[in-house]
């Protein structure tokens, strides 16, 4: 066999797997997936560690697989629930980036739509001292509506008076940055932390320190419900009205408006969904994984998540699978570096290469879809 | 009333030279949301370039501001590559690319910042210190009443990008390049029918794009922060893009929309000061800039136009 012929074959032998085209939707993120873990291989090389214990760290550090010892009342159960913990918001902001890109637009306000749902929660129900079995739905209720009015003025801009929705959201994110930062300062802020003060244990959607079997774990309600709303979302978009005239709206909004949809109402109806995700997000995470608010901060997951979404192909399921690697890697980087001696910062880099692979998806199918009709051309000359 | 135009012209032009780069970006139809990144990571490479030659040859690090002005312009550059190929030759969402690089500076400038610095320096820091780069003050003109601020305490980098901004503004409208590139986001197949490479055109578009927008992030690193650490993903690469949408995409609307920020901005900061209010009020006036922003927007944005072309990824055989 010559040489370009093994070349040939052992392309072939790559490509295959990913020419099937039901499949691609999985096997294109999974191939980038693996592409990115062997760069960031080769990075820790560099350095001059051993990437397969990196690797291998990162998943005992995240509760996948177990650590060689434990501390006391800990167990690869409760760092599994910690990650889970960690992930639930993630989970609510991807999915809310998702509906919004299904609708054309792209929503850079999560996290401003998460401090505002997160912090009007906090003040209404988590200084209350309501019982749980009130305080609890309430929180959850609270974040949604303020969030999806959050992200319904942002496409009520938009449709009312053509504001691009990236610029006003940008605008939002500041503002509630700054106005939220000068009423915690004002009024809720702890002296000692220099945060808002801690809500009660009631109102909190994460279970802190609960005792079972002698293991001391965190417990997050959230995350049953952002699976039971992802298969939801998928339902909504994929069998109902709504669903079919929101994805029309966003893959062409003229053709959308021909057909008798009304664009208007849609482009609102999306934002304040997606809003109503984001605010979701912001309580499972400023009530649920943490119990207070730094001020004068954004939290990331609002930038992350739009990546997320896209690692997810906006899919609903499919987030959930992409939040979860994204959570790993995050929650693992900790363990990892005590471990390996490798700077926790490498975490962050391996997600953002995971992120750049992923987004040449598009190139990869292209490509696939070539050599595919190559092959079909050869066949045909040979024959 | 001089130090809200002294404060508000030293942040409103580095954010100008970065839209400009934006506009240049998205006038030939490629959407770019990663400003942010090429600024940071700009920054990046001229703080970098600045901490190593002061360290290997022992000269203050003031004066290798002019040096690190061109390492980070050519840093930015550097970056913006990622953009192009990806959005052209890979034809990835624009959107997703611009979002993907911003979280990979980040993470990146981070991640190699503490590392040199444990290497190089043997410091466990996340920042490289710069200081606040030197400022002059034209005598004469400066005394001018009111106007006589923009003379005085400038900075040389404000100097540097009015000039680059002029030569920015006469390539895109009035030269052949220009018109190509403006044409590439209205209507691509046109310029390939004129025979024009439009991959090609847009390509140098996203590079000038990162280019300048690295030039904007060493010139914050240097006046605002003093150093180069992950603060300076701040958000002015976002900014800058609601200032170029707010100036519909043409340059001299987009400087008054800079303008408009670093005033509101340094005014609001301004007031607080004035009325001796406690500190946590200034986070009050803050919002200044972006609420005046969102309330002008409502009254202008009706006629604005995106290049029509934009954010579509050019392929020869459509229609």
């Amino acid at each position: 066999m010559s040489k370009d012929k093994k070349i040939k074959s052992l392309r072939y032998n790559l490509i295959r797997p990913m020419s099937n085209e039901k499949w691609q939707p999985i096997s294109i993120p999974i191939v980038s997936i693996l592409i990115s873990f062997i760069a960031a291989a080769i990075v820790i090389l560099l350095i001059g560690k051993n990437p397969l214990q990196a690797f291998y760290n990162l998943f005992q550090g995240a509760g996948i697989l177990p650590k060689p010892s434990y501390a006391g009342y800990k167990s690869m159960l409760t760092d599994f629930l910690s990650l889970l913990n960690a992930m639930t918001p993630l989970v609510f902001a991807s999915l809310a980036v998702a509906v919004a890109f299904k609708a054309g637009l792209f929503n850079i306000g999560v996290s401003g739509q998460m401090l505002v749902s997160g912090f009007l929660a906090t003040i209404v129900v988590g200084y209350s001292g309501l019982d749980a079995i009130i305080a609890k739905p309430l929180v959850l209720v609270i974040g949604m509506v303020a969030g999806g009015l959050m992200g319904g003025l942002v496409g009520w801009l938009k449709y009312k008076f053509n504001i691009n929705e990236v610029v006003s959201t940008i605008m939002l994110n500041y503002i509630a940055q700054y106005v939220i930062s000068f009423f915690i300062q004002m009024y809720y802020i702890d002296p000692v932390s220099r945060q808002s003060k801690y809500i009660s244990e009631a109102a909190r959607l994460t279970l802190v320190n609960v005792e079972i079997a002698n293991l001391k774990m965190d417990i997050p309600l959230g995350f049953i419900l952002a699976i039971i709303i992802a298969i939801l979302l998928k339902f909504v978009m994929d069998k109902t009205v709504v669903g079919f005239e929101i994805k029309a709206v966003g893959s062409n909004r003229n053709a959308a408006k021909y057909a008798g949809i009304n664009v208007g109402r849609n482009t609102v109806l999306a934002m304040v969904i997606s809003g109503g995700l984001a605010g979701l997000a912001g309580v499972t995470y400023y009530l649920g994984y943490f119990s207070s608010i730094q001020p004068k901060v954004l939290s990331s997951i609002g930038f992350d998540s739009i990546a997320v979404s896209l690692l997810g192909n906006s899919h609903p399921i499919g987030v959930i699978f992409s939040s979860f690697l994204i959570s790993i890697i995050d929650q693992g980087s900790t363990y990892m570096s005590s471990q390996a001696g490798i700077r926790q910062e490498i975490s962050s880099v391996i997600i953002g290469l995971i992120l750049l692979f992923s987004a040449c998806g598009a190139y990869l199918k292209h490509k696939v879809s070539r050599l595919k009709e190559k092959e079909v051309d050869q066949k045909e000359s040979e024959s | 009333m001089d130090t809200i135009i002294i404060d508000g012209l030293s942040f409103a032009l580095p954010l100008f030279i970065m839209a400009i780069g934006g506009i240049y970006s998205e006038k030939s139809g490629i959407t770019n949301l990663a400003l942010e990144g090429f600024q940071g990571f700009g920054a990046f490479i001229g703080a970098l370039s600045a901490v190593l030659i002061a360290h290997a040859t022992g000269t203050d690090i003031q004066n290798l501001f002019y040096v690190s002005l061109l390492f980070a312009m050519i840093g930015g550059m550097a970056f913006s590559v990622i953009h192009a190929v990806l959005s052209i030759k890979f034809k990835a969402d624009q959107v997703i690319s611009g979002v993907v690089i911003n979280i990979l500076a980040l993470a990146l400038t981070t991640f190699l910042t503490t590392q040199i610095n444990a290497i190089v320096f043997g410091a466990a820091s996340d920042k490289f210190r710069l200081g606040v780069s030197e400022r002059f003050t034209i005598e004469g003109l400066a005394n001018i009443p009111v106007i006589g601020a923009v003379f005085t305490n400038v900075y040389p980098f404000e100097v540097i990008i009015i000039v680059i901004a002029f030569f920015a503004w006469y390539l895109l409208y009035k030269t052949k390049f220009g018109m190509r590139l403006r044409a590439s986001g209205e209507n691509p197949h046109s310029v390939d029918a004129a025979g024009v490479n439009v991959s090609k055109i847009r390509f140098s578009a996203v590079l000038i794009s990162g280019l300048l927008s690295g030039l904007g992030g060493i010139c914050f690193a240097y006046s605002i922060s003093a150093n180069f650490s992950s603060n300076i993903y701040m958000g002015y690469g976002f900014l800058a893009i609601a200032a170029l949408i707010f100036g519909n995409w043409r340059i001299l609307p987009t400087l008054a929309a800079c303008l408009l920020f670093g005033f509101a901005k340094s005014g609001g900061a301004f007031i607080a000061q004035s009325m001796a209010l406690p500190s946590s009020f200034t986070d009050l006036f803050m919002i200044l800039p972006y609420v005046l922003t969102l309330l002008l927007l409502i009254f202008f944005s009706k006629s604005n136009r995106a290049p029509r072309a934009l954010g579509e990824i050019y392929d020869k055989g459509k229609r």
